[in-house]
């Protein structure tokens, strides 16, 4: 069990620079999320500390080691990749004891079986040691493949979106399961995903990388909450957050913002001030980028007391619920609607803003500037992380 | 009118010149399916069981073993491809390299023939709708996912096919772009009305597109019916678990009479849920079955609920929403909340389960049972 550091680690594939200056601790026991789109650098984040890719500049630290020199066998770190690298001969149980019996750990057989056994039942596969590859199902070549990471004391697991391969449904089952081992992990995990819902579940930390960089650092509800700007925003939720540009007017005694809807404006008077006046006024806004969630979007198919008019762009299920997307001439607004209502495409829809749940962007850096009820979704972000 | 007609269909492939002894099944078995004209249907089922080997049957590539085809009014059995008027999107783009957007898009026509003028005319047409205007001079090398795909369609459509067919046409787009292209397609068949069957292992693509579904479990249609019908009103113990997701809650039940009153009870768990007063015709004390309960319909009780107490065994903040693991015996009992309130594993909640919304199935054949109407 060890801390992980990583100091300014640079690296280059040709002239595209893969890694810009990492820095990352993680802190011994975390649970810990590299979380961004393809191409962002991740897996490569992860192979530096496993070893298999040299860093040209910067420091990887294990505790207080420098491990930069340190070849990858002597590392002690357990990799699960997304192809989950069976040894297709070997029984289950085989496959999980080859690390055991290798040269470097040569572990005595009654230790094995014990340790083997244990890493199954967390793993809830008792009844498939006996089994080849070719007889599990995509899920259990999974649950085989960590359950063999299982086995080991490493310094850290790495994982590589062990559940990418899997569909939707078995992924959400695994993630699940993975969530219930998780406690009974208790070794320090680096996880890679491009799957929003993995990265919220599951970390303890959560990592926001694209283009090389780190993004955010912070806990799945400051990054959910308080995203440092639009391209993490719009990350973390699906339907994706709603944003769109607003001309800000105050400071009276209120503000208010002013959109444009096809054409026309619409202007809302915001709610109380509960200290996004302030940073307006010091920020000097003149227009701010407004975001706002789809399930913080009311409509109606009635005109109403406070609601625009709009039209209805599509109607779709996302399962246990639905998504009304509305027509706005420069952008669109998602919205989150109950499943089966008779919606046709093109159709009037009213829309009214909950204008209490707004986060505002710098319209030309996007960076964060303020959030409605700011206090507190700090107070409930700082909550989560002592859990 | 009927736009797509299938009548007793079967399928067998000829497994007898195979080395190794394939159980000789049917891949299809007694398809009896009707689209109505401009209607826009999914076969939605697990990898295997049969919908790409309907679609070939209705497209023409495979041989029927059993069965009709009627495509409108006209029976298509015995017709080539060519001549069944439909139009095909399939998963891998299959375009022509050397030729641009253009030359691919207006190939069909070419071949058939069409004066030159007019497929001009139809290319232009149909490219905003497609919004392939502004790359019909690229090659397709240079084209995204997204925009192959909808080449590949555009191509399918410009035949004015009075059937078309599309086997999973978004599963090589990534997340976000597939979900664009769901909407894109969504209104594009709303815009031309043409009969569409779309074959998906995605329920959520399923049940956002089509105006019905078809369920299909080796070989065997469980269920059709409109998106809202197979979610609320499934026929079965598959299709109900796999409409929807985090899936149906489904439990093996012994059902109890407390005083004139019926309950679940499980197997190693105090969780009691009263049963729905219209299924008393049906139970009975000590009947065993299974109970379904959708994840949005497990509720979490206020202070005062009179609910059974539980130990949380996940918890899950995915942001948007969050979920919620329980042990029922050895089964996760699944629940979704959107209450901001933050719990933690081993945190004990007061369960709350909508018993009017939940399903009885039977726990041999997985059939629905019903209430005495």
């Amino acid at each position: 069990m060890a801390r992980i550091q990583l100091q300014n680690v640079r690296k280059a594939f040709g002239k595209v620079q893969a890694l810009d200056g990492i820095s990352i601790d993680v802190k011994d026991k975390e649970f810990f999320v590299l979380f961004g789109p393809a191409g962002a650098g991740k897996t490569t984040i992860l192979n530096c500390i496993a070893g298999i890719a040299m860093p040209e500049e910067g420091v990887v630290k294990f505790d207080d080691d420098v491990m930069n020199l340190t070849d990858p066998a002597h590392r002690n770190v357990a990799m699960v990749f997304e192809n989950y690298a069976l040894y297709p001969q070997m029984t289950v149980y085989d496959n999980m004891a080859s690390a055991l019996r290798s040269k470097l750990y040569k572990t005595d057989e009654n230790e094995i079986r014990e340790r083997i056994l244990w890493a199954a039942k967390t793993m809830k596969m008792e009844n498939l040691l006996e089994r080849l590859p070719s007889q599990l199902s995509n899920g259990q070549k999974q649950r085989v493949a960590m359950g063999r990471a299982l086995v080991r004391t490493p310094n850290v697991f790495l994982m590589d979106e062990p559940l990418a391969h899997l569909d939707a449904k078995l992924r959400n089952a695994m993630r699940t399961e993975l969530k219930e081992m998780q406690a009974n992990l208790g070794s320090t995990c680096i996880y890679v995903t491009h799957d929003f819902m993995e990265a919220m579940a599951l970390g303890d930390r959560i990592a926001i990388i694209n283009e090389g960089k780190i993004v955010q650092i912070g806990t799945g509800d400051e990054i959910y909450y308080m995203p440092c700007n639009e391209f993490t925003a719009q990350l973390m939720g699906d339907p994706q957050i709603n944003i769109f540009r607003a001309e800000v007017f105050g400071p009276d005694d209120s503000y208010s913002i002013k959109i444009n809807v096809r054409g026309e404006s619409v202007t809302m008077a915001l709610p109380k001030d509960d200290g996004v006046y302030a940073k307006i006024r010091e920020q000097g806004l003149s227009h701010a980028d407004i975001g706002i969630r789809p399930q913080n979007v009311k409509y109606s198919f009635e005109p109403k007391e406070g609601y625009f008019k709009t039209t209805v762009y599509s109607y779709e299920s996302i399962g246990n619920k639905s998504v009304i997307v509305a027509e706005c001439g420069d952008y669109q607004l998602r919205m989150i609607a109950p499943n089966g209502l008779n919606v046709a495409i093109d159709s009037e829809v009213y829309i009214r803003f909950e204008l209490d749940h707004i986060i505002l962007f710098d319209p030309d850096t996007k960076n964060y500037i303020v959030r409605s009820d700011e206090a507190n979704f700090i107070a409930l972000a700082t909550a989560g992380e002592e859990k | 009118m009927a736009g797509l007609t299938l009548n007793h269909l079967y399928k067998r492939y000829d497994n007898s010149g195979k080395k190794k002894k394939i159980k000789n099944d049917f891949a299809v078995k007694d398809l009896n399916l009707v689209c109505e004209q401009g209607e826009f249907v999914a076969l939605l089922g697990p990898s295997g069981c049969g919908k790409t080997t309907t679609l070939r049957m209705i497209a023409g590539l495979e041989e029927i073993t059993d069965g009709q085809i009627y495509i409108g009014e006209r029976l298509v059995n015995d017709l080539h491809p060519k001549d069944r008027n439909i139009g095909l999107a399939f998963e891998d783009y299959a375009m022509y390299p050397p030729l641009n957007v253009y030359g691919n898009v207006a190939f069909n026509l070419r071949a058939k023939g069409v004066d030159k003028a007019e497929i001009d005319r139809k290319v232009r047409e149909i490219a905003p709708l497609m919004q392939i205007d502004d790359l019909l001079e690229k090659m397709p090398v240079k084209l995204s996912g997204g925009q192959k795909q909808r080449v590949n369609i555009a191509r399918a459509i410009i035949r004015e096919p009075e059937l078309l067919l599309m086997d999973e046409p978004l599963s090589h787009l990534d997340g976000k772009a597939r979900q664009a292209m769901r909407t894109e397609i969504k209104r594009l068949i709303n815009k031309i009305k043409c009969t569409t069957v779309y074959v998906t292992h995605d329920q959520l693509e399923a049940m956002s597109l089509a105006d019905k579904i078809a369920i299909i479990n080796f070989g065997v249609l469980q269920q059709f019916g409109t998106p809202s019908e197979v979610y609320d009103d499934p026929a079965n113990e598959f299709v109900a678990s796999f409409i929807g997701e985090p899936p149906m809650n489904i439990l093996e039940t012994t059902i109890i009479n407390k005083d004139g009153t019926f309950f679940f009870t499980f197997h190693d768990s105090n969780l009691q849920i009263a049963v729905p007063k219209r299924y008393y015709d049906v139970v009975s004390d000590g009947f065993r079955c299974k109970m379904g309960v959708r994840p949005m319909d497990v509720l979490i009780g206020g202070p005062d609920s009179q609910g059974t107490p539980e130990e949380i065994a996940t918890f899950e903040n995915l942001g948007d929403e969050r979920r919620i693991g329980i042990h029922v015996g050895d089964v996760l009992m699944m629940l979704i909340t959107e209450d901001e309130k933050r719990y933690k594993r081993g945190d004990i909640i007061k369960l709350e389960v909508r018993g009017e919304k939940t399903h009885l199935f039977d726990i041999e054949t997985g059939d629905r049972i019903r209430e005495k109407k």
